[in-house]
């Protein structure tokens, strides 16, 4: 339930999966588990928002290169509701129409700050074994 | 963290668990609104509506799973697929209400049996003592060659309190006894229960008084000072209407004024199981309530009337407190060589003291045979669900083969299948509550009619519904766990073909058959336990008591109860038995301690036998003893077989003198007359007392005891303030009773007759109805267990003949004649029986064993037992066997040939 802040699991098969864009489909470049919760929470953190205008935030955010599997979007959502980082409310969209608008909890804040440091360490860790083989 | 994180979270598993439908139909709306944003931007880009629907659900990669997912984030799955196998198991026992009452009815009684006995075994030996922190507090015992579980004296207990430091406090009190209570001057006393306890009684087993003070510590210093008296909650509601000013009240106990001080709490009914103490006097009183004139309380080490208590401190073992008490004992002896010789001292936890191995031990040997009867019978109860659940497993291949092969994990069936037993357990469990409740009540209604009243301990509280739930959630797994793993384990090609299929193989016979012949040995089992305690106790009822008990009356005076001292005591007798012998109708008279097979327990008499080697390691022996007058051995018709009984010339200036029993003679003088040999009270240095006479062994204290030594010392020269008045009628004894009643007037019109009443009915309550109770509980587990084990075996006939009425039904067609059918299907049944009875016989040899080395005296083997019992349970078995099997010889061969 909790991330160690040591280890990062890789992805296994079946589980939450961002695709990124403008690469071969058959074979889904697949990014390191956790990373989808951590994209959800940040774009969460910026405003409330519905399943679907968070598909499209993620996709205009990232310049088109992220795009989340809709399959695996709202089962992500949940997950991050019942462990309390987000909540639901109902709400009118622009359009009148009744959508459910989730947003950061007091926890998901907390955990949002950990899980960015967390890929922080990461990513500068990953470049760093990148840039050493270049040299 | 943790906490936070659950204050989130916890509203969401409620609100998962109880808003089930609202959340399904938001999960749905959630998604459809994707979707329709999905398919609104297809067809921006182009598409038709049709491609652009498609491409929305392509992308979602299948509604369905997308739910089943989201739901299974919720965490509450588990519960959720187990509310719908409640539902469907519900359901389907719905639809066999026969078969699912007989279940439940069967568990019933197994678990209600069971939870009955576990009542009694944790009201003799689990329930812990009903004050605060109860396992620190420890039992301190003297031990002796003839007592491992003696009490300590007066001084011996100071000795302890005060020279021992592995303890927070060392108390003491003397065994309950009766006291005469008057609340005012005016009226006569009555018998009221009454204990003797230490000063720090109550301190230091921690209880708080419910009303006023309870002692201090001071209080129990000076003899004869503070005459102060804690009453008993439950003595407080009854005779002083649960009067609030009651402390400061002055009330009379044996004569003398007492001051109550306060009122034990309602938790705290008495240390004691058996009887609960109306009030509670500190030690220091004693000269008021000692029961023995002989000794001096405060001063003979050896007047060892205490039991001894002590709260461990927290960070003590019961290995340290033990040898340090073991170094103190060593002491005693050292210092007294003459009282303390050989003499230890021991240390045990509660559930040591409750299942200790001495006559003061109590029932427990006999409540733990119940137990393993009774669960025995719940055994016998779940194999035969089990058999049933089996049976009915296999007319659902069909259906377990396809949820198998739609792809229901087996996992999950079996959960299903067992979610069926755990509620036909429940229903069981319900049932089991009732029928143990029924129970209790029952053994409650006996009353011991003692004078003061007995306590039963077993009683329906939560230690008892706790094991009635335990006992139902073990018989679901018991009997529900082997069908479910078996049934589920079908092939399901052959399953799918056909309704019911017998798979080849002898493995999934061996089960059932196994069930059979347990369930059959089990209750031979029971059957021989139940008989052979009957015929026992029958037996040692006809061998007989070895007295007279028709036409005798009895009345028990305390003559303390009106402040007589000792000599006014031997006076008020001495005057009691002449005039009564006077009175018409009475044809003897004598006095006793104790008479035989009654309530109380006769005193222990410790002597040294002239002329017998005394072992070097002893001081002394003890023996069971009774003092009675130079009427008793006529009175009781008990013959004396040598030399003489007491004469009135045995007076306390007169040579002392003993009368002794066989039995007595035998041990100490074997092959040489007694008469004319002395024994030494006490120790060799002791009051030389000479055996006059050797009466015939009777039964002291059961009718099924092996016989015992026996001493009788006269009254005249053994002076002892309570005692019993026998009196040996012409007609109805309790005709004597008002005459009685005169001659005591005309003595005291003061003193109370205690326990007036006809031997006789001391003797039936006492000696057979109490052990008449035990045996109808085993004989009732006997039959119980007989009915289960039928039913079982012809639920297993019948059902095998049902499932081989198609090959039946060839074997006919092929020529068989129905002996032969009949021959077919009995002769599994018969060798079934047979193995189950072989089994049933050896594990009833061992049972007798058991009975005859716990219970009775006998040795040997009943036959008798199993010449009644194996034929008729095997006549039973048969039956239920044969009815089935007649069916099978009738079917008709064409019907039985389309059968599917």
């Amino acid at each position: 339930m909790f991330a160690q802040p040591e280890k990062f699991p890789l992805l296994t098969e079946g589980s939450p999966r961002i695709l990124i864009s403008d690469t071969d489909m058959s074979k889904p470049n697949d990014l390191v588990q956790g990373t989808l919760d951590l994209l959800l929470l940040k774009i969460l953190a910026l405003e409330p928002l519905h399943g679907w205008a968070i598909t499209l935030r993620l996709k205009s955010v990232s310049g088109d290169v992220l795009q989340v599997s809709e399959g695996s979007l709202y089962p992500a959502l949940h997950k991050l509701e019942q462990e309390g980082w987000i909540t639901a409310e109902w709400k009118q969209t622009e359009n009148n129409r009744r959508a459910k608008f989730y947003s950061l909890t007091r926890l998901g804040k907390r955990h949002l700050v950990s899980e960015v440091a967390n890929w922080e360490r990461l990513s500068s860790a990953i470049s760093r074994v990148i840039q050493t083989s270049e040299v | 963290m943790r906490i936070e994180h659950w204050w989130f979270t916890a509203p969401l598993r409620l609100r998962s668990m109880l808003r089930r439908g609202r959340l399904e139909q938001e999960l749905d709306e959630e998604l459809q609104f994707h979707l329709e944003h999905k398919i609104e931007e297809g067809i921006a880009a182009g598409l038709s509506p049709k491609d652009a629907r498609n491409r929305a659900m392509r992308a979602m990669g299948g509604l369905e799973q997308r739910k089943e997912e989201i739901r299974d984030t919720r965490r509450i799955h588990w519960l959720t697929d187990f509310l719908d196998d409640v539902r469907y198991a519900l359901r389907s026992l719905r639809r066999t209400p026969a078969f699912t009452a007989f279940v439940a009815i069967t568990l019933a009684v197994g678990i209600g049996m069971t939870s009955t006995t576990f009542s009694m075994v944790d009201g003799l030996i689990f329930r812990p003592y009903p004050v605060p922190h109860p396992r620190g507090v420890v039992s301190l015992v003297s031990t002796s060659h003839d007592n491992a579980f003696d009490a300590f004296s007066y001084r011996e207990y100071l000795d302890i309190r005060y020279h021992t430091t592995r303890y927070q406090g060392v108390i003491a009190n003397a065994p309950l006894a009766a006291v005469g209570f008057s609340a005012d001057p005016a009226s006569t006393p009555r018998v009221r229960g009454g204990m003797m306890v230490s000063g720090n009684y109550f301190q230091v087993l921690g209880v708080e008084p419910r009303l006023g003070r309870v002692f201090r510590a001071d209080e129990d210093r000076v003899p004869g000072r503070d005459a102060v008296v804690v009453l008993g909650p439950e003595f407080w509601k009854q005779e002083f209407s649960s009067d609030p000013s009651v402390a400061g009240k002055t009330i009379r106990l044996n004569g003398k004024e007492f001051t109550v001080i306060g009122v034990a709490p309602d938790t705290f009914p008495g240390m004691q199981i058996f009887g609960h103490p109306d009030f509670y006097m500190p030690l220091a009183m004693a000269s008021v309530f000692s029961t023995n004139p002989q000794k001096n309380f405060f001063e003979d080490r050896d007047a060892r009337d205490l039991e001894v208590k002590a709260r461990l401190k927290p960070d003590t073992t019961l290995q340290q407190a033990r040898s340090e008490l073991a170094v103190l004992a060593q002491r005693f002896e050292r210092e007294y060589p003459q009282l303390n010789r050989n003499r230890g001292a021991a240390v045990h936890t509660q559930f040591e003291m409750q299942t200790r191995n001495d006559a003061g031990g109590g029932p427990w040997k006999f409540i733990v045979i119940f137990a393993i009867l009774a669960l025995a019978v719940l055994l016998v109860a779940c194999t035969n669900v089990a058999g049933l659940l089996l049976s009915r497993a296999r007319t659902r291949t069909r259906e377990i083969a396809v949820r198998l092969a739609i792809g229901a994990g087996r996992f999950r069936l079996v959960r299903l299948l067992l979610t069926e037993s755990l509620i036909l357990a429940c229903l069981g469990g319900l049932g089991g509550l009732a029928v143990g409740y029924a129970g209790i009540s029952f053994l409650s209604t006996f009353r011991i009619p003692s004078e003061l009243p007995v306590t039963v301990p077993f009683r329906m509280d939560a230690r008892v519904l706790l094991a009635c739930l335990a006992l139902s959630l073990l018989s679901a797994l018991l009997c529900g766990l082997a069908p479910a793993l078996q049934s589920t384990r079908a092939d399901l090609l052959i399953a799918l073909k056909a309704a019911d299929v017998d798979v080849p193989g002898r493995k999934r016979l061996w089960g059932r058959n196994l069930l059979v012949i347990a369930q059959v040995s089990t209750s031979l089992m029971l059957l021989t336990a139940s008989f052979l305690m009957v015929r026992g106790f029958n037996r040692s009822l006809v061998e007989g008591t070895g007295f007279a008990k028709d036409h005798l009356l009895m009345v028990r005076f305390d003559p303390r109860l009106v402040q007589y001292n000792a000599a006014q005591s031997q006076q008020f007798y001495k005057l009691l038995a002449e005039r009564v012998r006077a009175v018409s109708g009475v044809q003897a008279s004598a006095l006793t301690q104790n008479p035989p097979l009654g309530l109380d327990n006769f005193d222990g008499l410790a002597f040294v036998p002239g002329g017998f080697q005394l072992p070097r390691d002893r001081e002394n022996f003890t023996s069971t003893m009774d003092t009675i007058d130079e009427g008793y051995f006529e009175t009781m018709g008990i013959a004396v077989l040598r030399g003489r009984a007491f004469f009135a010339s045995d007076t306390a200036l007169s040579p002392r003198v003993a009368v002794v029993n066989e039995q007595f003679a035998k041990h100490y003088w074997p092959g040489a007359d007694p008469i004319g040999k002395h024994i030494r009270l006490d120790h060799r240095a002791g009051t030389p007392v000479e055996i006059v006479g050797v009466a015939q062994t009777i039964k002291y204290r059961s009718t099924t005891e092996r016989p015992r030594d026996f001493i009788y010392l006269p009254l005249a020269q053994h002076p002892i303030p309570r005692m019993v008045l026998l009196l040996r009628s012409y007609g109805d004894p309790q005709q004597l009773v008002k005459s009685v009643k005169d001659v005591v007037r005309t003595l005291d019109p003061n003193l109370p007759m205690l326990q007036t009443r006809s031997y006789e009915e001391l003797y039936r309550y006492n000696a057979v109805e109490g052990p008449g109770v035990a045996i109808e509980l085993v004989g009732t587990m006997g039959a119980v267990g007989l009915l289960l084990a039928i039913a079982g075996l012809y639920g297993l006939v019948a059902y095998n003949v049902s499932r081989r009425t198609r090959e039946i039904g060839i074997r006919m067609a092929l020529g068989a004649g129905p002996a032969d059918v009949l021959r077919l299907v009995l002769g599994k049944g018969l060798a079934l029986v047979g193995m189950g009875t072989v089994i049933g016989l050896a594990m009833g040899f061992a049972v007798e064993r058991l009975l005859n080395s716990m219970l009775f005296n006998i040795g040997g083997v009943d036959v008798l037992a199993y010449v009644v019992v194996v034929p008729s349970l095997f006549v039973a078995a048969m039956l239920a066997a044969y009815v089935p099997a007649r069916r099978a010889s009738r079917i008709a061969p064409i019907l039985a040939l389309r059968h599917d």
